[in-house]
């Protein structure tokens, strides 16, 4: 065996006791915090034409961000209201929502969504970029330096008769006007 | 191998120590009252593992909109202020010797120089960047390596292992090395170094650096002041014709650089002033009877304005004005007549506009232009004169620009090109696209760049008969990354590089003259391959790169004769091990190893004056530094350490067949480095 290989051979085996001491933990994961943070804001900046009875903020599908919003529920309150997490299986449970949130990996159930409440006053928040082009009221972003921002959709909000407050229009995006095959 | 198998499990051990001192922070903030301001500077994801921190973070080289390192459209190498602290390095090629695939070897006249993936970039091939400033000399288009940059002023070095031509122009053909330095707000104070080194027979080095930095309002002021004075070797250097001089006082590296900085809101000024001054005997073929100067010598001025415009401010206007003046590669003809009169000084006077306009978030177009003149004057006390006939040249450049960039779900895409016309040589245009993706751990990129070597004043100067035209090269680049884990990645590339009419030095015999002329080709194909584990008890980096030079056209005089595969001075096969651990509170020990395998090249003459050439068994580069900071005095850093541990006198080839005997580089040295930071005590401002 020559010189090379045996270096080789080393090297190899000094990576591979490295890889294998190393914590098996996933890549960066997402911070839902964040995002249930966004979404307590929303509740606090959007203005819903009926103010009355609980606030249910449905979530489609099984998404993480479930926890931090029962943490929300259990300590805040949106405006006085009582915070109610609930879990959409199907388009019709949307209907008993003020607000709900679409996770990526379940993108494709927009579009029943927003044919199922259209007209009515529920705010739908998309985790995945550009939905707020396809029918959501809002959707997150996140930018080159990992920074969380959201594209609000105002043709979208005014047919659900919500109101947005100008802090939120700041802060915000503006979609819907130009539309790129992203 | 059983010393380097030692070593390897040196470091195994002192792993294992410290992966049972990891530590978790508790998270008890909360983030229920923040307010919306407040939520929308904050980040999508959990807080970063120092190692995605590292691979998250911008670079700014690759592309002319910021990309992370993972989605920049280049194959990228990020080396960081705490790492060149941590290794000890003593000057820059200690520092780029550990990023895959770059190596040294020796040029004329005691001058080292960069080479990449098997491939000599010293003349015009590497562009080497400090704080957006061109280092490279305007007469021959090198960089002189060797104790000559300030290594204590460095905040980050973004290494281009693949071409930057679409974006920098022509010297920029295989590499971009792009020093940053550390800004107002990264120093807030002052900071002092001093380094000593002993080589075995010779001073190795003294050093002073002194950096300051400070923020007042919207007002940034950097100062930056390198004293470096140094020996090469201390080993004797002997010439093709067998003539020996120990190098010892006989191989100086002086340098003193001056970098000023300021920034007022939207406007910056940049000044360097870069004095190297070297001390040689080697001279081109035949040493010298007793050593002579040489010197390099550059002033570089920029001012820079960003406007940021628009109500989503979504374009910005950058307009640029640079002026750079050089006397580089000086020799004055003394009583003795030891050398000749060598004294040309040349002026670069630059302006550029770019605009850069975010049509979407994910959508960015770059636009803009570049004019240069050049004047270069010939000061030499004799009747030399330019391929004009005349003691005065000038040549005026105009280049043109564009990139696109376009951020979908499935893949970045990045398309970009530069149109350059000059007035002597004529134009070259190098398109280049790029597509980029990262999914949670996986990322890849395929880049295809076209780029080019701008012939320097001295190649237009000394053109032969036939012309001087721009070299040309094609590149093609892979590369594949694997997060193993939140503290550890590994990377992959392949390349191909094809270089079609490099522009070649020669010496016509019978006019007895330099010149150049575009000849042949050139190139390598090959691999790089790259493992990273950060954490809280430090780091460990390994790579291994290689390169092929079979199947690809050569240029006679690079190529060895015995081993198609190979090119001169550049080993196929290299691999570098760096790493910091952590020792309690205050200490840290980094050990670093290169090793270069088996190189070749020419190293004397035979009877019938024809060059012999030698084939170099593999070395190996150890080193040791220890690091104690904040220990007894806060700010203060004590580093003592030893580099070249096992005495393997590695030697600078010349990567032609030149007739320069390879060039020992410094024996053992020991080490001592003094840091001493004083911060200011007003609350730093965040960029």
């Amino acid at each position: 065996m020559n010189k090379l290989v045996k270096y080789c051979i080393a090297f190899g085996f000094f990576l591979m006791i490295f890889i294998g001491k190393t914590e098996k933990v996933f890549s960066q994961e997402k911070d839902y915090k964040v995002y249930t943070l966004f979404l307590y804001n929303f509740m606090k900046y959007v203005e819903w034409p009926d103010a009355t009875g609980d606030f249910v903020i449905g979530v489609v599908g099984d998404s993480p961000i479930k926890q931090e919003l029962m943490i929300l529920s259990e300590t805040k309150k949106a405006k006085g209201r009582k915070i109610v997490v609930q879990i959409i299986n199907t388009p019709e449970d949307a209907l008993a929502c003020s607000m709900i949130f679409i996770p990526s990996s379940k993108s494709d159930q927009l579009k029943p969504i927003v044919e199922k409440i259209k007209g009515k006053p529920v705010l739908i928040v998309a985790e995945r970029e550009g939905l707020a082009k396809k029918g959501a009221a809002i959707s997150f972003a996140v930018n080159d330096e990992d920074v969380l921002q959201f594209d609000f959709n105002k043709s979208v909000l005014e047919s659900q008769s919500l109101k947005i407050a100008n802090l939120l229009v700041q802060l915000g995006e503006l979609v819907g006007y130009f539309i790129f095959p992203i | 191998m059983k010393r380097l198998l030692s070593i390897l499990f040196l470091f195994l051990f002192l792993g294992k120590i410290s992966f049972s001192q990891i530590t978790f922070p508790k998270d008890t903030f909360d983030y229920f009252e923040m307010s919306l301001e407040q939520l929308i500077k904050m980040k999508a994801h959990g807080v970063p593992s120092e190692l995605e921190e590292l691979i998250n973070s911008l670079i700014l080289a690759a592309s002319k909109r910021p990309l992370t390192a993972r989605e920049s459209p280049g194959i990228v190498t990020l080396i960081t202020q705490e790492e060149i602290r941590n290794s000890g390095a003593r000057d820059l090629i200690d520092v780029l010797r550990l990023v895959p695939g770059i190596d040294f070897g020796v040029d004329v006249e005691g001058v080292v120089g960069i080479g990449t993936r098997g491939l000599w970039a010293h003349e015009g091939k590497m562009l080497l960047l400090v704080d957006g400033q061109e280092m490279n000399d305007l007469l021959f288009a090198t960089n002189q390596f060797g104790n000559h940059f300030a290594i204590d002023q460095i905040k980050k070095v973004e290494v281009i292992r693949g071409p930057g031509s679409a974006i920098y122009g022509g010297f920029a053909e295989y590499g971009v090395l792009n020093i940053i330095t550390k800004s107002a707000s990264d120093l807030s104070g002052i900071s002092l170094t001093g380094t000593g080194g002993q080589m075995e027979g010779a001073m190795g080095r003294r050093n002073f650096n002194l950096s300051a930095g400070r923020i007042k309002k919207d007002f940034e002021f950097t100062l930056g002041l390198f004293l470096g004075s140094a020996n090469r070797s201390d080993q004797n250097y002997t010439d093709i014709y067998d003539t020996t001089y120990n190098m010892a006082g006989n191989s100086d590296l002086n340098s003193t650089q001056v970098n000023v900085g300021l920034v007022y809101k939207g406007f910056s000024f940049r000044e360097i002033m870069d004095l190297y001054q070297m001390t040689v005997r080697d001279a081109y073929d035949v040493s010298k009877p007793m050593a002579y100067p040489l010197g390099f010598k550059s002033q570089f001025t920029e001012l820079k304005y960003s406007a940021i415009l628009g109500k989503k401010k979504n374009l910005t206007i950058t307009p640029k004005f640079n002026i750079k003046s050089q006397t580089p590669w000086q020799t004055i003809s003394d009583f003795d007549t030891i050398v000749e009169d060598y004294s040309k000084a040349v002026q670069r006077y630059t302006g550029n506009l770019t605009a850069s306009y975010n049509l979407t978030r994910k959508i960015n177009f770059v636009a803009g232009a570049e004019a240069y003149l050049d004047k270069a004057q010939d000061n030499s006390n004799d009747t030399s004169v330019f391929s004009n006939g005349e003691k005065q040249v000038q040549y005026l450049n105009q280049a043109y620009f564009l990139q696109a960039l376009a951020k979908t779900r499935f893949i970045n895409f990045i398309a970009g090109a530069r149109y350059d016309i000059h007035s002597d040589y004529g134009s070259a245009f190098v398109p280049r696209i790029g597509l980029t993706k990262k999914f949670k751990k996986i990322h890849f990129k395929l880049l295809y760049s076209n780029a080019f070597r701008a012939p320097s004043i001295e190649n237009i100067n000394l053109q032969d008969s036939s012309g001087m035209n721009p070299e040309l090269t094609r590149v093609l680049e892979f590369e594949m990354g694997y997060q193993l884990t939140r503290k550890s990645i590994f990377t992959i590339n392949l390349f191909d590089i094809t270089t079609t009419d490099p522009i070649v030095y020669f010496y016509d015999d019978s006019l007895q003259t330099d010149n150049y002329m575009n000849s042949g080709g050139a190139g390598s194909k090959g691999v790089e391959v790259e493992y990273r584990i950060r954490d809280k008890w430090g780091y460990v980096i390994a790579n291994y790169s290689f390169y092929s030079a079979e199947g690809k056209e050569k240029i006679t005089d690079y190529e060895v004769p015995e081993n198609t595969s190979m090119l001169l001075a550049f080993p196929t096969h290299k691999a570098n091990l760096s790493a910091w651990f952590k020792v309690g509170k205050y200490f840290g020990i980094s050990p670093t190893l290169s090793y270069v395998g088996e190189r070749y090249g020419y190293t004397s003459i035979d009877s019938t004056e024809t060059s012999v050439i030698e084939k170099f068994e593999p070395v190996i580069l150890a080193n040791l530094f220890v690091n104690a900071s904040n220990f007894g005095v806060k700010g203060l850093t004590i580093g003592v350490g030893c580099y070249d541990i096992l005495d393997s006198k590695y030697k600078f080839i010349q990567p032609y067949n030149g007739y320069h005997a390879p060039l020992p580089g410094p024996s053992r040295e020991f080490l001592v480095r003094i840091i001493y930071e004083v911060k200011s005590q007003k609350k730093k401002r965040g960029k």
